[in-house]
């Protein structure tokens, strides 16, 4: 039995390396949280030489002269650990994750099942060197240790730097160096460990083992025995990936083309030398690009989605980025692209069979072709179900994607109660309101001047004054009368009764004044 | 037509209001409105404030409450679906006060259900309960809080009309308003066109109001802040909860004109209203309660016998007739004083408690002004002497004046002092006696966390920032939120922060909760529950009224303090433990008076865990002050305050004191007033005289002008008695010179001076606590650990301190600890001397009882080893034994045992295996793990006890530390002045005093005694984070020997790795 380990040190920051090669060998910092509360998340070794460490507030960090800050991007640290599994299944198909720590998101080391690969690939030591060579290839600096036992290889992996190769039998001894630390053991067992003085793997591995068991029970017989080399778990291998992604935040919004195409090379280079380790080819790449926002109000990012379905596949970057030219000439985003996203599928069509069984209600998938149908008619973002906000203050719902309610009998309610609908007006309609002694008198909209009847108000609100969404605004509901001249007597007639009931709403931190609705 | 707001909460509706009342006033009075009432919820909290604020602007100040009530159903809660839906809460009636019987009435209304509240904050009252209260109070139908709001929204128009003719029922026709509020809200519309129709219907009155929650729109800010404390949520998260709009403030008679031009006799109504209201506070009905007098005496004959008793014992046994006839004639005149002002009663109360402090063997002793009086001496209630001392009676009583006298008692902290708190309630009955509450504001602190959270920062970086927001009590230019916020890395150009830190600053003093006072305690003649509403204190059997003591001294309660103090608790403990260990009872009012080696203790500033004088600031005066005498002591106590720190009068008294500057006088008939205290003003008595002599003030005119001096919000009062003082000068010839001088002197003095016969009462357990510790520092030591927390340092500071002066120490050890520290007997050159053993209460997290009982048990049998110890304990926990273990507690208990064989083995006897294996025996007669090293043994000592009876931790490193030419703190003594020497020690103090203009002073513990060091504040800004941070400092700087006083003026401070074990420090306090 033998397993390697691959394990990426401070993944988050090569993250982001491995698709800013220029950024190697320069101190970067990784930042998260939203400002003011942004912090340090993660340092290189360069930054942490300079004296940076997690935990640090922006401001500190960028304190450090020559630092490069960058935030942190989970989607960015998906694609580098899918790229790192990728390198770890061009030796063995058995690969799986490494232990994960309780605050990581995702895991910084995998563990492969290597027995049986020297035939193929030569030594252990050769192997080993091989995987440090392909995850670099992908822009991954890693330690690589082997091992006759998993958690023996991940233990070397992560405590040592390089290429470790621990021949069968050596465990206990090669692990005894580490800190008792590395083997990832949790608080409370630490804590005993540092009362009796045991400070590394070695000094663990010494106690008798029934003494552990009579003190620190079966757990700790585990981290005994991962101490010494000898604890074995099964290997729980990942299928292959069904698509690869990849995806880059921009430092700075890119408005030209040329340089996004610069970065649309760096993208696809990893996809394809990523689907080279699996030898297969792009049947479908799709391009998502996020545009900057230019109206700070709206929450949902600005996309721009181009995909290509290529008729026969290929990995060939130099053809892809062409193709790929060619489309975002024709159809250019409309605003500066802050990020980057690359989707590729495989080109293996997969094939599906409907279950004898499923209930009748409307396809999903023909829901989603309905839905976008739509959407397609009614424009972008326009469609979904409403969900009213805890909020005082203007346009407090939110709009999810539509999904299939679940079927209720409904009983008639006994109390009916008289209910009044307002079609409102989205975006609101420009309005222009007359006062007399701060009462309204006319109003006008449209290009249309009506008199105001009668009114109620004003209903006044203000709220979120803590934060750059504040508001303040008075609404009022008013009855006009157009005051357009009538030509025919009829007409005139049914004119004098033809009044209508607004929703008008005055913003008083633009001071303008909107219909927002009108009453059935 | 004028309107009048009759339904304002301040910020007393603590978290439901934010304005003070002050503020509240203050813009009533800008608004040219002539009353408001306010009506706070459950209780007239800002009642007393709000009183005084309005008088002294010529408002009218209506009183009232919002009470909780039960039977009208629950406010309208939020839909289910919001996050922040809250659990329904009661309806709560707007009541105002008509006459005093509606005052009356509300006080032991809200008393009844709030006693009977099971937590704070949820009492109401029952119908039943208001009907029996109902006379005198007038019934107002509420706004969203209110009854008609809940009616209508849960059940409809009928409901709420059966509801108001309840409240009809409860209160009468004339008696019940429906009130109108409009805060440009439909739904609120909906309700007063529903409120108009019932008052027509039901023949009721309208009445507008604007259901004021604060003074001006800008505080509708931190209304929302406090909604979200209220609700432990974030503005972000808070939606409906917080406020719609910011409309619920003060409006002016034209706004609400304006507003109700449709109603305008609501409007109209609202002076009517005001003018049916006649109460205000200044009718409270309060009496202090009459002290019961077998049949035939009075109170005055009463006081009288029992005074004249004392005095024979007192003054009697004085060798001195002159003393005895001035002491005889200054008691006649204070009784005939006491009698004329009727204050018998109060004095035999205070005589009672200490008859019964004497009885239970607890120590007492009055301090403050009361030491001023002969009577006070008579009975036995204060033990300095004041004709002897020539102290001035005026400073405590005076015909003038018309306030009650202020007498606190001094009593040890702890259970002996909760016993006489005791007695005072079953004396004088739940209902009439409570102690006085503490008014929780924000401060820098709890305004940066509460704020913060509100605004959604994270714990950690609020943690960040509490730690460097300064507690103590200098406010140096930086010690401000906007450097702090920079210190944490805060953008200060980020809006969010900049709102952050705008907050903290407005937030600050606003009311946060009721705490109890420390001591201070109201009783009353009759029931003190319709003077003020009562609530239950946190503590079992004590309640607490809805004011604190300012507030109860301005409505003319008297007022007792029922203080604890820490070192009486010491001395109390000696008495004890003396007799038992040394073999020698000790008196504490027979010591010796001026015992030469205790003053020389005291000369050299060798103080540490003396009462008063153990302070950095005390020990850097005393070599100065050299006392030799008890006076000189009273001064000592005295001096080191802001009064005359900031009066300028320490330095001269000082100078005057070593012969270095002549003592002279302003004006020569100030001599015999100056005289002890070498012509430099130190108490306030000596101003008090200063003005009677210098300007022919009454005794109770000068101490009004001391008042005014001190009152910092009466400028007017103090010009007027400025005038007076300067013309009573000019025709007793002063001139303009002498009479600035003596202005200032009096001026600067009288708001921070200290009375001489607190300083002298305070002088007297400063001298028992010092010469108990010269002469049973055993007994001295084991006192003072086990009533820490109390004085300046830490118990680890103590002990060593102890050491230095020769007393064995002995760690905590299983088969000999007790809970407390005592003393035990060891062999020193051939004799039997008493040590120090350290208790169970210095183990981290150790529960006392688990502590006796392990000493029961060892008692029947002692422990043979460590399995039989935890065979037998099965009550103790696993982590006590791991630390009891950690700190060596165990090693006595088998041959070879050392603190890992210990942790060894209570780690396998804390796992049971069961039945069937526990008989298996342990495999390895010791074990595998090997013996904590001394650094090791450092951290552990520190962590589970923290301290160490065994070397200091700067002994293992002095080798290191010669090399790099650091000097011990014994070195220091032999040291030229103007040296360059290079200190280093554990940090056990960093202060930074009001007084001293931005320097921090900080003291540095070695193994030989106690270095200190001035830091500048330029450096303290450059090394804050060093300084404050780290626990062990290198300092180098000059050397300063003045006077011999020593101290490093530091140039350059770097930290020293010591050791990691977690010593203390008593940081800016």
């Amino acid at each position: 039995m033998a397993f390697a380990s691959l394990f990426v040190p401070d993944f988050p920051v090569q993250a982001v390396m491995r698709l800013e090669p220029e950024l190697r060998d320069k101190p970067v910092a990784i930042l998260a949280g939203a400002p003011p509360l942004t912090q340090v998340l993660a340092v290189n070794r360069e930054a942490r030489n300079a004296g940076v460490e997690a935990g640090m507030t922006k401001i500190q960090a960028e304190a450090f002269q020559g630092i490069a800050c960058r935030w942190r991007s989970l989607i960015q640290e998906a694609t580098a650990y899918a790229a790192l599994l990728d390198s770890a299944w061009t030796i063995s198909p058995r690969v799986a994750e490494g232990p994960r720590r309780q605050e990581q998101d995702f895991p910084d080391t995998v563990v492969l099942d290597i027995a049986g690969c020297e035939r193929l690939f030569g030594s252990q030591e050769k192997i080993a060197h091989d995987l440090k060579r392909v995850a670099s290839d992908v822009g991954l600096e890693t330690n690589v240790a082997v091992a006759s036992n998993p958690l023996a290889a991940v233990c070397a992996a992560q405590g040592y730097s390089g290429i470790t190769v621990i021949p069968a039998g050596e465990e206990g001894r090669e692990l005894g160096r580490l800190s008792v630390e590395a083997l990832r053991i949790p608080f409370e067992f630490l804590e005993t460990l540092r009362r009796w003085g045991i400070g590394t793997c070695a000094d663990l591995a010494a106690l008798p083992e029934v003494a552990i068991v009579e003190r620190l029970g079966q757990e700790g017989l585990r981290w005994w025995r991962l101490a010494r080399g000898a604890e074995d778990q099964p290997l729980i291998a990942k299928d292959f990936p069904s698509n690869f992604e990849e995806h880059m935040d921009l430092d700075s919004p890119v408005k030209l083309l040329e340089p996004l195409l610069f970065v649309l090379k760096r993208l696809l280079e990893q996809l394809c030398a990523r689907l080279r380790m699996h030898i297969l080819s792009i049947g479908e790449i799709q391009v998502t690009l996020s545009l900057e926002r230019r109206d700070s109000r709206r929450k949902e990012p600005v996309l721009h989605i181009r995909t290509l379905r290529l008729p026969v596949p290929t990995r060939d970057s130099k053809l892809l980025l062409k193709l790929l030219q060619l489309d975002l000439e024709a159809h250019p985003p409309s605003l500066p692209v802050i990020a980057v996203r690359m989707l590729t599928v495989p080109r293996k069509a997969r094939s599906r069979q409907l279950g004898l069984f499923l209930p009748l209600s409307p396809d999903p998938e023909r829901l989603e072709v309905t839905l976008a149908r739509i959407q397609s008619t009614v424009g972008e973002g326009r469609v979904g179900a409403p969900v009213l906000l805890d909020t005082h203050g203007p346009e407090s719902f939110r709009q999810n994607r539509f999904v299939l309610p679940e079927m209720k009998e409904r009983r008639p309610s006994s109390e009916k109660r008289p209910t009044t609908a307002m079609r409102v007006y989205r975006p609101p309609l420009p309005a222009m309101v007359e006062s007399r002694k701060d009462k309204p008198t006319y109003l006008t909209c449209e290009g249309v001047r009506r008199q105001v009847l009668a009114f109620a108000g004003p209903w006044k609100t203000k709220g979120g004054w803590w934060s750059e969404t504040a508001w303040a605004r008075e609404e009022w509901d008013m009855e006009v009368r157009p005051l357009r001249p009538r030509i025919r007597a009829e007409e005139s007639r049914e004119a004098q009764e033809e009044t209508a009931l607004y929703r008008v709403c005055k913003d008083l931190r633009r001071k303008r004044w909107f219909v927002e609705g009108i009453y059935d | 037509m004028k309107y009048v707001e009759l339904h304002a909460a301040s910020a007393f509706s603590f978290l439901e209001g934010a304005s003070r009342p002050e503020d509240l006033v203050s813009r009533t009075k800008e608004l040219e409105m002539p009353a408001i009432a306010l009506v706070d919820k459950d209780g007239v909290y800002g009642a007393p404030r709000f009183h005084m604020a309005a008088k002294s602007v010529g408002i009218r100040p209506h009183v009232g409450a919002e009470v909780s009530v039960e039977g009208f159903g629950s406010r309208a809660a939020p839909p289910r679906w919001m996050p922040n839906s809250f659990a329904a809460r009661s309806v709560r009636l707007p009541l105002l006060v008509e006459n005093r019987t509606g005052y009356q009435n509300l006080c032991r209304l809200v008393t009844r259900y709030k006693l009977r509240e099971k937590e704070k904050g949820t009492g109401k009252a029952t119908l039943e309960e208001i009907a029996e209260h109902a006379e005198g109070l007038v019934c107002l139908t509420g706004g969203e809080e209110g009854l008609l709001a809940a009616s209508l929204a849960n059940h409809g128009y009928d409901e709420a009309r059966k509801n108001v003719e309840t409240l009809i029922a409860l209160f009468g026709k004339r008696n019940v308003y429906v009130e109108l509020q409009r805060h440009y809200d439909p739904g609120e519309e909906r309700r007063n066109q529903a409120a108009v129709r019932l008052a027509e219907t039901l023949g009721l009155t309208l009445l507008a109001t604007n259901g004021v929650r604060y003074a001006t729109a800008a505080e509708r800010e931190l209304l929302d802040v406090f909604t979200c404390i209220r609700n432990h949520t974030k503005l972000e998260t808070a939606g409906r909860l917080l406020e719609r709009n910011d409309e619920r403030h003060l409006r002016s008679n034209e706004e609400m004109l304006e507003l109700f031009s449709d109603l305008p006799d609501a409007i109209g109504n609202t002076g009517e209203l005001s003018a049916r209201l006649e109460y205000t506070l200044a009718d409270l009905g309060y009496e202090f309660p009459r002290y019961p007098v077998p049949d035939g005496e009075t109170m005055d004959s009463f006081l009288r016998k029992r005074t004249q008793e004392g005095f024979e014992n007192r003054y009697g046994a004085k060798p001195n007739e002159e003393l005895f006839e001035r002491a005889q004639k200054q008691m006649q005149r204070e009784l005939a004083l006491i009698e004329k002002l009727k204050l018998a009663g109060y004095f035999l109360i205070v005589w009672d408690i200490i008859r019964f402090c004497r009885e239970e063997k607890i120590l007492v002793q009055g301090r403050g002004s009361a030491a001023n009086s002969a009577v006070c001496y008579s009975l036995g209630i204060t033990a300095i002497d004041p004709v002897g001392m020539e102290l001035l009676f005026e400073r405590f009583l005076s015909e003038e004046r018309g306030e009650w006298p202020d007498i606190d008692l001094d009593l040890p902290s702890g259970e002996q002092r909760e016993k006489a708190i005791q007695y005072v309630y079953q004396r004088y009955g739940q209902l009439g006696t409570a102690m006085t509450a503490n008014v929780i504001t924000y401060r820098d602190r709890s305004a940066a966390r509460e704020v913060g959270k509100a605004l959604g920062f994270d714990q950690n970086t609020l943690d960040e920032l509490s730690s460097v927001v300064n507690s103590g009590e200098w406010r140096g230019p930086s010690d401000n939120f906007e450097n702090h916020f920079e210190q944490v890395g805060f953008d200060l150009n980020h809006p969010r922060v900049r709102k952050y830190w705008e907050l903290c600053e407005r937030i600050q003093d606003l009311p946060r909760h009721l705490g109890q006072h420390s001591g201070g305690m109201v009783v009353c003649q009759g029931q003190l529950d319709s003077v003020v509403p009562l609530e239950p204190a946190t503590m079992p059997g004590r309640v607490v009224v809805q004011w604190d003591k300012d507030d109860c001294a301005d409505m003319g309660i008297v007022k007792m303090d029922l203080l604890g103090l820490g070192m009486m608790a010491v001395l109390e403990d000696c008495l004890e433990l003396i007799p038992k260990h040394y073999g020698k009872p000790v008196d504490l009012a027979q010591l010796p008076p001026d015992d030469p080696p205790v003053y020389e203790t005291l000369r050299k500033a060798d103080t540490v865990g003396m009462f008063q004088v153990e302070s950095r600031a005390q020990m850097a005066s005393l070599p100065r002050n050299a006392p030799v005498k008890f006076y000189d002591l009273v001064v000592q106590v005295a001096i080191i305050r802001p009064g005359p720190i900031v009066g300028k009068m320490m330095h001269p008294y000082m100078r005057r004191r070593q012969g270095k500057e002549s003592v002279t006088y302003a004006h020569p008939s100030l001599e015999q007033v100056l005289k002890r205290t070498l012509g430099v003003p130190l108490f306030q008595e000596q101003l008090l005289r200063m003005a009677m002599i210098a300007a022919n003030f009454t005794g109770g005119e000068a101490e009004e002008l001391r008042r005014a001096m001190g009152f910092k919000r009466s400028e007017e009062r103090m010009k007027t008695i400025e005038a007076r003082l300067r013309s009573g000068m000019t025709q007793n010839g002063f001139s303009p010179e002498v009479q600035e001088e003596i202005i200032t002197q009096i001026s600067s003095f009288a708001r921070y001076g200290f009375p001489e016969s607190h300083a002298a009462s305070f002088a007297l357990i400063a001298y028992a606590s010092a010469y108990l510790k010269f002469h049973y520092l055993a007994a001295f030591t084991a006192a003072l650990l086990n009533n820490q927390p109390m004085g300046f340092y830490s118990p680890a500071v103590l002990v060593h301190d102890a050491q230095l002066h020769g007393l064995k120490v002995r760690p905590i050890n299983v088969l000999r600890s007790e809970w407390n520290c005592t003393v035990e007997r060891t062999m020193k050159e051939g004799k039997e001397v008493p040590c120090l053993r350290i208790g169970f209460r210095y183990v981290r997290g150790m529960r006392q009882t688990a502590a006796e009982t392990i000493v029961a048990e060892r008692q029947k049998c002692p422990f043979e080893g460590i399995g039989d110890l935890i065979r037998r304990m099965p009550e103790l926990q696993k982590s006590e034994f791991v630390t009891l273990s950690e700190i060596g507690a165990l090693n006595y208990l088998g041959k070879g045992t050392h603190r890992r064989t210990a942790l060894w083995q209570v780690e396998r006897a804390a796992r049971s295996a069961g039945p069937l294996l526990d008989p298996i025996p342990e495999q390895l007669e010791l074990s595998p793990l090997q013996q904590m090293t001394d650094e090791q043994r450092l951290v552990a000592d520190f962590h589970g006890s923290g301290m160490t009876t065994g070397p200091h931790p700067m002994s293992y490193c002095r080798e290191a530390l010669t090399k790099l030419q650091v000097k011990r703190a014994c070195d220091l003594p032999r040291l030229p002045d103007g040296q360059y020497t290079r200190v280093a020690g554990c940090v056990i103090a960093r202060q930074r005093p009001g007084t001293a203009k931005g320097f921090v002073f900080l003291s540095l513990e070695d193994e030989t005694g106690i270095s200190n060091v001035i830091v500048n504040p330029d450096l303290y800004e450059r090394c804050r984070k060093v300084i404050n941070g780290e626990k062990f400092l290198r300092v180098d700087g000059i050397l300063q020997n003045q006077d011999h006083t020593i101290s490093i003026k530091a140039s350059r401070i770097l930290p020293v790795s010591i050791t990691r074990a977690m010593t203390e420090s008593h940081d800016f306090h």
